[in-house]
């Protein structure tokens, strides 16, 4: 695989992305691949929605990846790769992005993709989108050419592409008479290599293999979100379990083909069923707890610092996650690129509760309650909630569970009232970099609802800044004021579990199921 | 005959009034907000407040009432916020599910509770009346939902004969269908086994006790055929008039069941669209699913009517 | 019971009631202890009162006392009923779990007393409400089973007061018609029909006769009551719309239960245990006072 150095600077694109063709010597064909059959994928919720610009849901990004294609994606070590587009051409004042589009692309409804439909696309996603905010430093989107457009931005934004390759809510490119409807209206329509089929919402997805896909053949295989890809199945059911009990069973049985997530103690004992197996992506997610700064107890950063040290990390942890974690005090993945070191370890799972009480006095706190938000939708939400309640009780602080549904709770953190502490995953931010995880905490409504204004100022600083060097040293800054002030406690990094019939070839774990270059082996 | 009927349906109104106002007031007093859902974790407040105002949340509650109201003279639920369809599309194509699962438990929760009763009642006194009576004593003190996770655990865990959820339609296999619907159906049956066998047993007591019975028997008429041709068929009368309240207790707990093993029925429909926040969803699905009870109940009563004109012309 | 009418003689008849009833009591009384399912119910349900009440001293551990080191332990001597997924102890969960349940129980039974005695009342007294009241009864009562108290739980916001509230107004209705058909019957009795020709006041009528003959099928609904709102608290909490967690409901533990049906089957299953002896005893009570009270009521057990 060739994949090394593919795509280090998105400047260089064009030219990597031609050069790994060339040096592309095929891995994919060591297997023989068998075409056809139906894959049952298992996910835990329903998608809220299937038009992928609107949603940031995870539920719904697992089989709308599969369904559309945005102009850029990520590839698997995180650099923005072009995947719609043919490659980007970077003006020298860093303010025009001229994009050529691949050409003879198909959308589902066998229509060729062309400029408009991807001007039209991007012209939703400014109304729509989910995570706006990644165009907003676009002026004016153009055709200028039939197969190419070209991105105008107010004022040179070195993380734009970074920005826009963002899968949360991606960018997709749908036909322009789509595009012209407003949210959960359209046809699902895209140019992935599976088409939508149907919707039965509590029940299940269908997708078909679209037998006109343009695959990208500028890459040998897949890499993240796009390279080159294949649909071998003849249909993908991505089906609603919502109880893990159920989900496991049916794997058992081989109902279902594969698990986008399970539990870890079963988990475990599938490990020796020699007809599954078992994938484990470690780390997947922060597990966070995140103050409110504009309600007491919590407006106090004594009080904040009282909860920091009284933590006792490792249970929380351990319990959430079910065995399945790791501690770590940085704010980026530890030896990844923007770790910021040592910076903050004094402070991380302590479990000290003397100094703890101590802060509590000098806080001024008198048993205020205070209520953690968490939902009983994301398990380890709600009991990470419940754990760090009742050691919060241990050092004298009058805990109290608030636990609602994952709507509820969404809507409940965004008012500046009626909560103190709110137990949240990160699971998309923290891979998708710096800019991605401090932009939710500052801002018009950062999680924290008050802003801490030096974290404001190094976050403009952070996307200000042109270089990897200058950008880590900005994030050191960062990591060392997120434990000056407590706004947001780090609890620990989270893994998840999958796991496959056996029978099932060529899936790799990544931030989707990637239901292409996955076939099922017949005996 | 046409006059009870219409006399029943008349009667329905202001009932189904009363649903309709309280399936209204559930969704007033419902904290938070559909918008968060629909715009995802991270919208701003600008997004969501457009939401607000294309759903029509902002208005004033007695607006949104009035046009609650309005659209549902027409027959109109509304549209679901997250589903992309109807919400009389999405509760109908659910409602064969939930109607179906409920039928089929009444139907084993009549014959296994006839069966219990008779035993019970033929052997009275014997430990089989003991037997048969405590088994429908358990059956109605255990919950069902925890009945189900035992019979998940013991036929799909631990034996692997049955699915542990998950919904085959019968139009893609029909074995496939019964499979998917035997656990469900059974856990759903059981406390109304247990009513049915009491009820069955009392009144096959009292039936046996009577003159016509005894004198049956004593022209030496086959204890077989006055029980099964004379004391059933009288003692089967009063299970017919608690058919209409079974059906409403069977509705209410597939809302449970269906929740335990994944099927796509209008039970978890609601449960979905209460966490959701899918107003429309809970409102017409509360509606529907009261609707078709009241509906039932009328049946119910047309065919004791029609076993007891008693019935339809006192009263 | 034939009585005169007669103004002179109301404190000879007031009397006369008195001993009745006293004598009424004692015999109902007397066969109720001698009622078999009666005492079984009565011993069994007396067991899981015990435990609610003195969980504090039976339990072996604190019930949300966390150890990550015993997660998902299984049963042992350490821990009977093995632990959670939070190394909680099942056993002590459970025994508290008791309390939580007979709690909303009881303040169930309660509310829904107080309302379904005053809506019953209303209804059966005040012939121009009786209308209107049962319709809206009606209109409730046709929400198929805990549809309802689902509905106005997730409405509410999950919490044990909410619980509560809703159970209540999805059981008053049942109970407000029991309590209505029992006034209806007993306003037209010769005694109540007496002491309103002697010139009593409603509030005496209401009270002193009314109430007080109406009580024994109030009983025995209650006892139904009591026994549905436990396994309906189960399923409020099983949905994650009864008490919030960490509280040890029996409903709470199985719904945590059940994602280890297959790891660890013994969360879920003493729970259940523990529900079903309640029910059980509280359904062997209400068939025991039925059967003293009104036999004929006996063929329709169970479905109220």
């Amino acid at each position: 695989m060739a994949k090394t150095g593919r795509l280090g600077r998105a400047r260089h694109m064009c030219l990597a992305a031609a050069a790994a063709a060339f040096l592309g010597l095929s891995s994919a064909t060591a297997l023989a691949q068998t075409a056809g059959g139906d894959l049952v994928v298992v996910q835990s919720s329903n998608p809220p929605s299937l038009d992928a610009m609107v949603t940031s849901s995870q539920a719904s990004r697992n089989i709308t990846m599969n369904i559309y294609e945005p102009l850029f994606g990520f590839s698997e070590k995180i650099q923005p790769i072009p995947i719609l587009a043919e490659s980007v051409e970077i003006s020298a004042d860093g303010k025009s992005y001229r994009i050529p589009l691949r050409q003879g692309v198909k959308f589902h409804n066998g229509k060729e993709m062309t400029a408009e439909d991807v001007k039209a696309s991007l012209d939703r996603y400014v109304k729509h989108g989910a995570t706006q905010s990644m165009l907003k430093p676009v002026e004016k989107i153009e055709i200028t050419g039939p197969n190419e457009v070209t991105l105008t931005l107010k004022e040179a934004t070195p993380t734009f592409l970074e920005a826009f390759a963002s899968p949360r809510a991606p960018a997709v490119i749908i036909p322009a008479e789509e595009a012209s409807k407003g949210p959960n209206e359209i046809e699902f329509i895209g140019t992935g290599p599976y088409k939508f089929v149907e919707y039965v919402p509590d029940s299940h997805v269908k997708l078909a293999r679209f037998e006109d896909y343009s695959a990208n053949e500028a890459f040998e295989g897949i890499d993240g979100f796009g390279g080159k890809k294949t649909a071998y199945l003849d249909t993908v059911t991505f089906r609603v379990i919502p109880e893990p009990g159920a989900a496991v069973a049916a794997l058992e049985t081989g109902e279902v083909q594969l698990l986008e997530q399970l539990p870890v103690p079963t988990a475990r004992r599938l490990a020796s069923n020699e007809n599954i197996e078992i994938y484990e992506n470690m780390p997947w997610a922060f597990l966070t707890f995140i103050f409110n700064m504009k309600e007491a107890p919590g407006d106090n950063p004594k009080f904040r610092e009282a909860v920091q040290v009284a933590l006792n990390n490792e249970e929380v942890m351990a319990i959430a996650t079910e065995g399945l974690f790791q501690l770590y005090h940085g704010w980026m993945y530890e030896g990844s690129t923007y770790d910021a070191g040592d910076v903050g370890k004094e402070y991380y799972n302590l479990a000290d509760a003397d100094r703890a009480k101590a802060l509590l006095k000098e806080a001024g706190y008198n048993n205020e309650p205070f209520s953690i938000l968490t939902d009983s939708t994301i398990p380890e939400h709600g009991k990470a909630a419940v754990v760090i309640g009742e050691q919060l009780k241990a050092v004298g602080i009058n805990a109290v569970i608030n636990q609602v549904d994952w709507p509820t709770a969404l809507n409940i953190r965004l008012q500046d009232q009626g909560w103190n502490g709110w137990t949240l995953m990160m699971g998309i931010e923290p891979y998708l970099g710096p800019a991605a995880l401090i932009s939710t905490l500052t801002g018009e409504a950062p999680h924290f609802r008050a802003n801490d204004e030096q974290l404001d100022a190094l976050y403009k600083e952070l996307i200000a800044t042109d270089s990897v060097e200058g950008r880590k040293a900005v994030f050191a800054e960062i990591q060392k004021r997120l434990y000056a002030f407590f706004g947001v406690i780090k609890v620990g990094e989270t893994g998840l579990m999958q796991a496959a019939r056996a029978d099932v070839k060529g899936f790799k774990p990544f931030r989707f199921p990637r239901v292409y270059d996955v076939w099922i082996e017949k005996e | 005959m046409i006059g009870f009927l219409a006399r029943r349906l008349l009667s329905a109104l202001p009932v189904l009034f009363v649903v309709s106002l309280v399936s209204f007031v559930i969704i007033a007093i419902v904290p938070g907000d559909v918008t968060a859902e629909i715009a995802g974790s991270d919208s701003t407040e600008a997004q969501r407040a457009e939401i607000r105002e294309r759903l029509g949340l902002d208005r004033p509650m007695v607006e949104q009432a009035v046009r609650w109201y309005g659209r549902l003279l027409q027959g109109d639920l509304g549209q679901s916020y997250l589903l992309n369809k109807s919400v009389t599309e999405a509760v109908l194509e659910r409602l064969p599910i939930t109607l179906s699962l409920a039928a089929i438990a009444l139907v084993l929760a009549v014959m296994l509770g006839v069966l219990l009763g008779i035993l019970a009642a033929i052997k009275h006194d014997s430990w089989l009346d003991q037997g048969s009576m405590s088994i429908a004593l358990f059956g109605l003190s255990i919950p069902d939902f925890w009945f189900a996770l035992i019979l998940i655990s013991v036929f799909a865990v631990g034996l692997g004969w049955l699915p542990t959820g998950g919904y085959v339609p019968a139009s893609e296999s029909l074995i496939g269908w019964a499979r998917s619907m035997t656990l469900p159906a059974l856990a759903l049956a059981i406390t109304q086994m247990g009513v049915v066998a009491r009820m069955t047993r009392s009144s096959m007591l009292e039936v046996m006790s009577q003159d016509y019975i005894r004198t049956a028997r004593a022209k030496g008429m086959r204890r077989h055929t006055v029980i099964f041709k004379h004391a059933l068929r009288n003692a089967l009368v009063p299970i017919v008039t608690v058919v209409g309240v079974m059906t409403g207790v069977l509705l209410g707990g597939a809302v449970v069941i269906e929740s335990v093993f994944s099927l796509p029925g209008v039970g978890r429909l609601i449960i979905g669209a209460i966490q959701r926040r899918d107003y429309p969803i809970i409102q017409g699905g509360l509606l529907i699913t009261a609707a078709t009870f009241v509906f039932v109940n009328i049946l119910v009563d047309l065919a004791y009517g029609w076993l007891d004109p008693r019935v339809r012309d006192g009263r | 019971m034939a009585v005169e009418a007669n103004a002179d003689n109301a404190a000879i008849l007031r009397q006369e009631i008195a001993r009745a009833r006293r004598r009424g009591w004692m015999l109902f009384g007397r066969r109720l202890a001698r009622h078999r399912s009666f005492q079984v119910g009565f011993a069994l349900f007396f067991v899981i009162v015990l435990l609610a009440v003195f969980a504090d001293l039976i339990a072996p551990y604190d019930p949300n006392k966390n150890d990550y080191r015993s997660l998902l332990a299984p049963p042992s001597m350490a821990h009977w009923f093995g632990t959670d997924g939070f190394g909680r102890d099942i056993m002590s969960r459970v025994i508290h779990g008791t309390r939580v349940s007979l709690g909303i129980g009881i303040s169930v039974v309660v509310m829904t007393g107080i309302l379904g005695v005053f809506l019953g009342m209303l209804a059966g007294y005040v012939r121009w409400l009786d209308n209107v009241l049962m319709r809206i009864m009606d209109g409730l009562m046709a929400f198929p089973g805990v549809l309802l108290a689902i509905a106005l739980a997730a409405a509410l916001g999950p919490s044990t007061m909410n619980a509560v509230i809703a159970l209540t107004i999805t059981f008053t209705p049942r109970t407000a018609r029991v309590v209505r058909s029992s006034v209806l019957v007993i306003r037209e009795l010769p005694y109540v029909e007496a002491a309103m020709a002697v010139g009593a006041g409603h509030a005496r009528i209401i009270f002193r006769y009314i109430l007080a003959n109406a009580l024994s099928p109030l009983i025995v609904q209650l006892t139904f009551v009591f026994a549905v709102s436990i396994l309906a608290e189960a399923i409020l909490s099983f949905l994650g719309v009864g008490p919030p967690p960490p509280a040890p409901s029996l409903g709470n533990i199985i719904a945590e239960g059940r994602n280890y049906l297959q790891d660890a089957s013994w969360i879920a299953f003493f729970p259940g245990i523990a529900i079903a002896a309640a029910v059980l005893g509280l359904n062997l009570m209400g068939d025991g006072l039925r059967d003293v009270t009104d036999p004929r009521l006996a063929a329709e057990r169970g479905a109220g």
